[in-house]
C-alpha cells in the first residue's frame, strides 16, 4: 500500500470509531469556553454586599456561647437580614444564634428562608417554589440534608439552595449551570456519576482521538497541491 | 455537498488542525495523570482534635487588638490553641482568644503549621514568602508561606500568612499535569481562564472539523470495506437457505 493510501484508511477506520465521541467533545468544549464559567457559577444571580463593619457593643459574648452551644468548635459572627448572628459548629453539626439576644434560631422555618431567599437573590423574580429536601438532589450531592430550596421566577430557572441550620446560601443552580454539567459528563465520558476524569473509557477513546488527528495532519501533506502545477496538467 | 464538506474539513485541519492534535494529546495526557495524585489528596492531615475552649476574651479586648472596624470574625481552633481570626477593613488580624495578643505567621509558625498538617514523614526543604501570584498559588489569596518538603513528589504546602489556614498542596504531578491544562485551555500565559476569544474562535472551528468529517464518514465507506464481515454473513444466508430447500 502506497503512503498516501495508509494515511487515508487509518484515519478513516479511527474515525469511524472516535467521530461521534469527537463531535461530543467539540460541542461541549465550545460551550464551556463560550458561557463564562462566572456566569456557570452563578454570581450574578446573587445580591453583591459590601460587607459592613460589624457593631460588637452589647453583642452576646463568646464565651457566653460557649456554655449554650455544648462541644462547641468554632464560631463565626456575621450578618443576616442586617442582624448579627453566631454561626456555631459543635461536634454535632451547625446552629445559628442571634448575636444580640443569644436566641438559638436553627433549624430555620419557612418564613426565615423566604426572607433570606427574597434578600439573596439579585434578580426581580418572584419564589415560585419553597421546600424543605431531605435528599439533597444530585446537582448539590455533596451537601448535606435537610436544605431548603427555593427556585425563583427568571431566566434559566434560578435555585437557591439554603442551610435551615445556617441560614446560609449553600448553593445555586440555574439551567446554563445544568447544561454545563451535563456537556461535562459528555467531554469527560464518565457517563455515570460525571466526576471521574481518568476512566478507562476515556483513556482508551482519547488515545484513539490523538491517533486519529495524528493521521489526520499526516494526510494533509497529501491533500494540497500548487495550482499551477495543476493547470498545467490541464492544459 | 459533498465535495464541499471535502474542502471544508481539509481547510480547516490545515488552518486549526495543530489545535485539534494538542487538544486530543493534552486531552489523552490529563486523562492518564491520576487525579487523586495530582490533586495531592492525603497529603495534608485533617486538622488534630479541637482543643478545650477555655474563657476566651471579650469582644471589647478583640476590637481593641484588631485596631480597625471589624467586618467579620470567627473563633476558630489553629494548633493546639484558640484563635480570633478578624477580617477587618485594613486586613486579616489574628488574635490569640486566650490572652488577647497579637498572633503572627511568620516564617518558623509556617513552617510549624505546615509540618503539623504534612502527612509525610521528610523534613522541610525551604520557607520562603510568595508575594506574587505564580501558577502554584494562582488561586490563593496572597501573602502566603510556601513550605517545601523533601520527598520525592517535591510537595510544597502553601500556608497563609494572615489566617494561619493551610490552603493547599502542590507536588511534580500537579506542575506536569498544570503544564497540560495550559495547553488544553490555551490561555498560556496564567493558565487560568477557558473563556477568551481565542479559545472560542478555534474550538468553532474545531466543531466544524468534526461534524464534517463525522458527515463525511458516510461517503468514505463502501460495501466492499466491510466484506470481511459482510460476505460470511451473506454466505452463511446463502448456506441457510439451500440447507432450507
Amino acid at each position: 500500500m502506497r503512503w498516501p493510501a495508509l494515511a487515508r484508511t487509518t484515519h478513516k477506520w479511527l474515525a469511524l470509531i472516535i467521530a461521534v465521541q469527537a463531535v461530543f467533545w467539540t460541542l461541549s468544549g465550545l460551550y464551556m469556553s463560550a458561557v463564562h464559567i462566572d456566569i456557570i457559577h452563578g454570581d450574578r444571580l446573587v445580591k453583591a454586599v459590601a460587607p459592613q463593619p460589624l457593631a460588637l457593643a452589647g453583642l452576646v459574648e463568646p464565651a457566653h456561647l460557649a456554655h449554650m452551644a455544648p462541644g462547641l468548635k468554632s464560631l463565626r459572627l456575621d450578618t443576616q437580614l442586617g442582624k448579627p448572628v453566631y454561626i456555631v459548629e459543635t461536634t454535632a453539626g451547625h446552629d445559628l444564634f442571634d448575636a444580640r439576644t443569644g436566641r438559638a434560631l436553627s433549624p430555620l422555618g419557612e418564613a426565615d428562608i423566604r426572607a433570606r431567599a427574597k434578600a439573596l437573590y439579585a434578580g426581580e423574580g418572584d419564589i415560585v417554589s419553597l421546600e424543605l429536601l431531605t435528599k439533597v438532589p444530585g446537582e448539590i450531592k455533596s451537601r448535606p440534608a435537610p436544605i431548603w430550596r427555593a427556585e425563583f421566577e427568571g431566566a434559566w430557572r434560578p435555585t437557591f439552595y439554603i442551610s435551615p441550620q445556617t441560614g446560609e446560601l449553600v448553593a445555586r443552580r440555574h439551567d446554563l449551570w445544568r447544561t454545563y454539567d451535563f456537556v461535562w459528563m459528555f467531554h469527560i465520558m464518565d457517563y455515570e456519576n460525571r466526576t471521574d476524569v481518568n476512566n478507562i473509557l476515556l483513556r482508551v477513546a482519547t488515545w484513539m482521538a490523538l491517533a486519529t488527528s495524528l493521521t489526520g495532519a499526516w494526510l494533509l501533506l497529501y491533500s494540497f497541491r500548487r495550482r499551477r502545477r495543476a493547470r498545467r496538467s490541464v492544459a | 455537498m459533498i465535495l464541499f464538506l471535502r474542502w471544508l474539513h481539509k481547510w480547516i485541519g490545515l488552518i486549526v488542525g495543530l489545535q485539534f492534535v494538542l487538544w486530543t494529546f493534552s486531552g489523552a495526557a490529563m486523562a492518564l495523570l491520576d487525579h487523586h495524585k495530582v490533586a495531592a489528596e492525603g497529603v495534608i492531615r485533617p486538622p488534630a482534635d479541637v482543643p478545650r475552649l477555655e474563657q476566651p476574651v471579650s469582644l471589647a479586648r478583640v476590637a481593641q487588638a484588631a485596631g480597625a472596624p471589624i467586618l467579620r470574625l470567627e473563633l476558630k481552633p489553629l494548633q493546639g490553641r484558640y484563635v480570633y481570626e478578624a477580617a477587618t477593613t485594613d486586613g486579616v488580624r489574628l488574635i490569640d482568644a486566650a490572652d488577647g495578643r497579637p498572633v503572627v505567621i511568620d516564617a518558623d509558625r509556617a513552617r510549624s503549621l505546615a509540618v503539623s498538617a504534612y502527612r509525610g514523614a521528610e523534613p522541610v526543604r525551604s520557607v520562603a514568602p510568595v508575594t506574587e501570584s505564580t501558577f502554584e498559588t494562582r488561586t490563593f489569596a496572597r501573602p502566603v508561606w510556601r513550605v517545601e518538603f523533601a520527598d520525592k513528589d517535591h510537595t510544597a504546602l502553601f500556608v497563609s500568612a494572615g489566617t494561619g489556614q493551610v490552603l493547599g498542596a502542590k507536588n511534580d504531578a500537579w506542575r506536569l499535569w498544570d503544564f497540560v491544562w495550559m495547553i488544553h485551555i490555551m490561555d498560556y500565559t496564567k493558565r487560568e481562564s477557558f473563556n477568551h476569544p481565542l479559545i472560542i474562535t478555534v474550538a468553532t472551528g474545531i466543531v466544524w472539523l468534526a461534524l464534517s468529517g463525522l458527515i463525511l464518514l458516510f461517503r468514505s465507506f463502501r460495501r466492499s470495506d466491510f466484506s470481511w464481515v459482510l460476505d460470511p454473513i451473506a454466505r452463511l444466508r446463502a448456506a441457510a437457505k439451500t440447507g432450507a430447500r
